[in-house]
């Protein structure tokens, strides 16, 4: 009987990793002499949160995608849902240190002539309500979304071009300046959370550190979701979903449950993303941005939930470094990388790192079993 | 009956007033032009333009040009050959002494136009009349008025006639003291002219005049109102067609490569575009060694897009899509991919900024029906829209390779063993479908900007209207097109362009969860598998 | 409505599917009891698969009553919801969840709560592994269970399918062509494995293979072009005329 254990070698490698950059990236920001080539300099530690939240979110498309079989090309929206959400908490923190020194309204509203805050910003000042918004509004979404599209079985590509609408109309609502969250700007021009400043080298520190352990927090629950009988319910799902029926299961109930887990921890990597980079607007939405999201996964590879983090980490350092050094070619790198993968790396790195360590370790496991081959072959 | 009696017989009357006057006004008026005074040029013009004599014109148009010299009581007219006429005979005349041009001020310059507006009302020049007479009814000028009965008597051609008379009645409608029967008639006129200019001039009349002709022009207001609105709502519904079309020509590629392989072909928009660039080199060449083409670039554009978005098809399912057949989530990947590379490719060839596809001449202008405005190149667009459907329709229902690729869509593997060479028809299919997408790319280059996001913008909007439609069915695809145009623009009045797409949008998706494979739908067994 | 109480466990009357105008089932009735097995033959396209698509939900009838245990009407419910009632389905291809091992291919099966929440927090106990241990013997796959389902011959599936079943603990067993695929011998196991199954549950069985038929020994209806078209012992349905006619063509 295989023992489940939530302590396997990935999950060490995972937590390991996430532990070590937690502690070492402070370290060598504050700790390591300027000149040093260990320093890690002050613009890189928000660079470097940033691409744990989109860990993070990779992480949560990995967990519908890879392991119930829901390709979801909206998944931005969750993320900026949840970001809008923060940046609506963050926004009230300007108080009256906007441009019109507003004591309530934050700018826009002002430059809008709006006299007073619309319903749905009420409580946005309230640390505790606005981290309950930004949980509760993607899963919200989540759970509206699902609960028509799974129960009238809407599935495969439909289901996908059908989230990409959504996100699509969500980027067209964000974009009106009725819809009050600042219109074609979006929330911007931050000052403090929770009274700290956001420019402060030290609460981007913090940031960042709170990332990794929202990120950590997250693998080892999506670790736990998919190695219970649940998760072995959803992979059934997602290989044979009608046959799954049979056997007695409400297979809507499972996508719609899992479904607004993923949309949560979307909406909570957006909040993380928001105070790193200071800004959100209605481009977040944009149905490209969640169509990137799935490479990610794809790259590190789906359905292993490590690959998520890893995928999300190497694409987007990769996005940085070209944007940088060959800003034309990013595109050629993105598109080709959409085609190599799917055509010649399906399983993705982890996937096809883990086939090709299995196939070493049987051959292996053959010669030990026949003496007689030449141990040379190694 | 009797008022259109009472009508001519009035303009009788006043033709021959007109006709008593003619007796040399045009040379007594000519001198005051060197007096150097702008009233008396004022008055020189306004008594040249009333006097109906054959040089009249010539000699208005000289002094807005500036041609007008004057000097010692003599007026000439410059010629373009710098020769000098005799302003009152034409004649030509050598060396004169001493000339100035007539000088003009903002207020001459207005008398220069209004006379023209009333000169050009007698030229000999169809559309010139007609012209002058719709200006006319703009500006209700009083003093065109004995201008205008002479033209409306002597006038022969129906349209500029009808022109003249709205021209006349506006003018009555404005003039105080105009006669109450006359402005009972030009009310009645204005209201069978029914647009929206004669609307505001009766609107204008209801306050202060007499209570019977008060009430006729608010009838007539209403009556004009309800009309339009009608017109109105007709447009929308062209407006409706129009964008229809559009989506139409960008879906049904899009419907066949979806509806035969199930294959979400995210790069179908960059079919578009390539279409349109195809456009808009065909367009460079002509412009650079044969000018003379440029009416027929389009279709000359036709084949190569269809020849060159087609190739690139075959060969995007040659090299990727076919390692991917059944797996339509990888395949929306793949393709998405080969999306990004392709623009960008035509952004490091052409560059990103829109490029200049010109519209031929014959699809300039617009078409007018009663109230309805439906300018050429959108009519070229539904009429083009539909062709192409109905080849297509023809090419799937009568040509082997159409039953082969209804039998693939159908039952992919019983078509196989029947002996259809499933690959090929896929690579075809694929070929057709971005084929068409080309063409569509033509025609779009001449309502769109063409640059390298061109197809970006086509790509929600064409598998919002193939889902909608149904899968494998072209009348379905015809039907979604045409329903999402119509409804886009029938909501847009109320709710915005913006919050009109959000709500269709919201619409399609709650659409899709009721019937989760479109309007009309394929069925059996081989498509729930 | 009040629904005629019938003793039967299944009881199926006067159903009609048709498919764009296609009668599959026309006007078909059928009743089955408990701790029945019942065999269902017919030509390739009388209805046979439609019939168990009309009893597990996957196809609503145009017409007709289909009751289960005299009280629940299987045209009103979905799959899962007929299947929490005791009616488990083999699929004429076999259907297992291939990247799963065979024994969580069984886990997911077997009897218990199938709610999200509850196999979020399910542990396994003594009991439940024990009875798994039975069952993975009772269908030979003792030896396989750690390997991927996918990976599976094709007859080990089919008894890998009929071990979930098992699993399933239901009342009522459609089992669509056991038998495509299999060795003789697999054959003969399964004809075993039928029979002592329908000493305790009800069972109905669609084969072609006319020696598994023989060999199951049990009542035979005929369907053909969506009804009933003979029922009885195997040897006085193909005695019949008319079911001879539809076999060798006319
Ligand atoms: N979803 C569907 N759409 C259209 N036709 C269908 C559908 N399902 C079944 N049919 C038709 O209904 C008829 C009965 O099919 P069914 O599968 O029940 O036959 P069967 O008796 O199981 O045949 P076989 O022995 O080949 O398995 C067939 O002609 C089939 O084509
Ligand atoms: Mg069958």
């Amino acid at each position: 009987m295989r023992t489940r254990s939530v302590l396997d070698r990935q999950t060490i490698v995972v937590i390991g990793f996430l532990a070590g950059a937690a502690m070492l990236v402070p370290i060598f920001n504050g700790l390591v002499a300027q000149d040093s080539a260990l320093h890690v300099p002050d613009h890189l530690v928000p660079l470097l949160g940033k691409y744990l939240c989109f860990a993070l979110l990779a992480l949560s498309v990995d967990l519908i995608w890879g392991f119930c079989g829901i390709l979801s090309l909206g998944h931005g929206a969750f993320f900026a849902l949840g970001g809008y959400a923060m940046g609506m908490y963050l926004m009230r923190q300007v108080g009256s240190r906007g441009v019109y020194a507003h004591p309530v309204l934050p700018d826009f509203m002002v430059f809008l002539n709006w006299q007073e805050l619309p319903w749905f910003w009420y409580g946005s000042d309230i640390f505790p309500i606005a981290v309950l918004m930004v949980v509760l509004a993607p899963g919200i979404l989540a759970l509206a979304f699902g609960w028509f599209a799974f129960r009238s079985r809407v599935t495969g590509v439909y289901l996908s071009i059908i989230t990409q609408a959504m996100t699509f109309a969500l980027m067209l609502a964000f974009f009106r300046n009725d819809m009050g969250f600042g219109g074609n700007n979006g929330l911007t021009d931050f000052k403090d959370i929770l009274g700290f400043p956001l420019q402060a080298g030290s609460t981007r520190l913090v940031l960042f550190v709170v990332s990794a352990i929202a990120l950590g927090l997250g693998y080892l629950l999506c670790r736990w979701l998919v190695e219970s009988k649940f998760g072995k319910v959803l992979v059934a799902i997602r290989d044979a979903e009608n046959r799954t029926r049979f056997l007695g299961y409400r297979v809507e109930r499972y996508k719609l449950t899992v479904f607004i887990i993923s949309a949560m921890l979307a909406g909570l990597a957006g909040a993380l993303y928001v105070p790193q980079v200071g800004i959100i607007n209605p481009g977040e939405f944009a149905p490209e941005n969640s169509i990137e999201i799935v490479i990610w996964v794809a790259v590190g590879g789906r359905g292993t939930l490590a690959g998520a983090i890893l995928g999300a980490l190497v694409v987007n350092a990769g996005k940085t470094w070209f944007t940088g050094a060959l800003p034309e070619f990013w595109l050629f790198a993105l598109g080709g990388l959409f085609v190599f993968v799917t055509l010649l790396m399906p399983r993705g790195i982890l996937g096809t790192g883990q086939e090709l360590w299995d196939r070493m370790r049987q051959r292996s496991q053959l010669h030990q079993a026949a003496p007689a081959t030449s141990q040379a072959a190694e | 009956m009797t008022s259109l009696r009472i009508l001519l017989r009035a303009i009788a009357l006043l033709t021959a007033m007109a006709a008593g006057a003619m007796a040399g006004p045009f040379e007594e008026a000519l001198p005051k032009f060197s007096a150097d005074s702008y009233s008396d040029t004022e008055a020189a013009i306004s008594a040249v333009a009333g006097s109906g004599h054959e040089r009249a014109l010539t000699v208005v148009e000289a002094l807005r040009d500036g041609r007008l010299l004057a000097g010692a009581g003599q007026v000439y007219i410059r010629e373009a050959s710098n020769g000098m006429i005799d302003a009152a005979t034409g004649e030509i005349v050598g060396g004169a002494g001493n000339l100035k041009p007539v000088r003009v001020n903002n207020r001459v310059r207005r008398a220069i136009e209004a006379a023209l507006g009333n000169l050009t009302l007698l030229s000999s020049d169809t559309r010139t009349r007609f012209n002058a007479a719709q200006a006319v009814f703009r500006s209700r000028d009083a003093s065109a008025l004995p201008v205008l009965e002479r033209a409306i008597a002597q006038e022969s051609d129906l349209r500029v006639r009808g022109a003249l008379e709205s021209a006349r009645a506006a003018v009555i409608l404005n003039k105080p003291d105009a006669p109450a029967v006359e402005k009972k008639i030009a009310v009645e006129i204005l209201s069978r002219r029914g647009d929206q200019d004669s609307l505001a001039l009766l609107s204008n009349v209801s306050a202060s005049s007499a209570p019977d002709l008060a009430k006729a022009a608010s009838d007539a207001a209403e009556g004009i109102r309800t009309r339009l609105a009608l017109w109105n709502a007709l447009q929308n519904v062209w407006y409706g067609v129009s964008l229809g079309s559009v989506l139409l020509l960008a879906a049904i590629g899009l419907a066949i490569t979806f509806g035969t392989m199930g294959v979400i072909n995210m790069a179908h928009g960059e079919m578009v575009m390539i279409g349109a660039y195809t456009t808009f080199m065909v367009q460079e060449v002509i412009r650079l060694h044969a000018p003379g083409l440029f009416d027929a670039s389009l279709f000359i554009a036709l084949p190569l897009a269809f020849l060159t978005a087609g190739a690139v098809g075959v060969l995007v399912e040659r090299c990727v899509i076919r390692f991917l057949y059944g797996r339509p989530l990888e395949t929306l990947l793949a393709t998405w991919g080969l999306s990004l590379i392709l623009q960008q490719a035509v952004r490091t060839v052409f560059g990103p900024t829109n490029r200049e596809v010109g519209t031929p001449g014959w699809m300039r202008g617009a078409l007018e029906i009663g109230g309805l405005s439906l300018t050429y190149n959108r009519l070229a667009i539904v009429v083009f829209a539909f062709s192409v459907f109905a080849i297509l329709l023809l090419v799937m229902r009568y040509t082997s390779l159409g039953l082969y690729v209804r039998a693939v869509t159908q039952n992919r593997r019983m078509a196989g063993s029947m002996g259809i060479r499933t690959n090929r028809i896929d690579a075809l299919a694929f070929g057709l479908g971005s084929g068409v997408a080309g063409i569509a790319g033509v025609a779009l280059s001449q309502i769109d900007n063409v640059s390298p996001n061109l197809g970006q913008g086509y790509i929600i909007d064409s598998f919002m209207v193939v889902v909608f439609g149904g899968v494998g069915n072209l009348w379905g695809t015809l039907i979604g097109a045409m329903t999402l145009g119509v409804a886009n623009k029938m909501l847009e009045p109320y709710a915005g362009a913006v919050l009109g797409k959000i709500v269709l949008l919201i619409t399609i998706i709650i659409f899709i969860q009721r019937r989760p494979r479109g309007l009309f739908a394929l069925k059996g067994r081989a498509v729930e598998a | 409505m009040t629904a005629p109480i019938t003793p039967a466990l299944l009881y199926l009357d006067n159903i009609t599917v048709t498919f764009d105008g296609f009668r599959a089932l026309n006007a078909l009735s059928l009743a089955v009891d408990h701790a029945e097995m019942r065999a269902i033959i017919g030509p390739n396209g009388a209805g046979k698969t439609t019939m168990m698509d009309v009893i597990t939900g996957k196809t609503r009838p145009n017409q007709g009553t289909a009751l289960f245990e005299g009280s629940h009407d299987l045209t009103a419910l979905d799959e899962a919801a007929i299947a929490e009632l005791g009616i488990g389905r083999k699929f004429q291809t076999p259907t297992v969840f291939e990247m799963h091992s065979v024994e969580d291919n069984l886990l997911l099966a077997s009897r218990s709560r199938r709610g999200p929440f509850s196999t979020l927090f399910a542990r396994q106990t003594p009991r439940e592994r024990e009875r798994m241990d039975m069952l993975l013997d009772r269908v030979r796959l003792t030896a396989h269970r750690r390997r991927k389902a996918g990976e599976l011959s094709h007859g080990q599936k089919q008894w890998l399918e009929i071990g979930m079943l098992l699993a399933q603990e239901p009342k009522l067993l459609l089992i669509d062509e056991p038998a495509a695929g299999m060795t003789d011998q697999e054959t003969a196991d399964t004809v075993d494995l039928l029979r002592d199954i329908a000493t305790t549950k009800a069972v109905i069985v669609v084969e072609h293979d006319m020696t598994f038929v023989r060999d199951l020994g049990v009542k035979v209806t005929c369907l053909h072009e969506g009804s009933v078209l003979a029922e009885g012992p195997l040897d006085a349905v193909s005695a019949n005329e008319r079911v001879v006619e539809v076999y060798l063509g006319r």
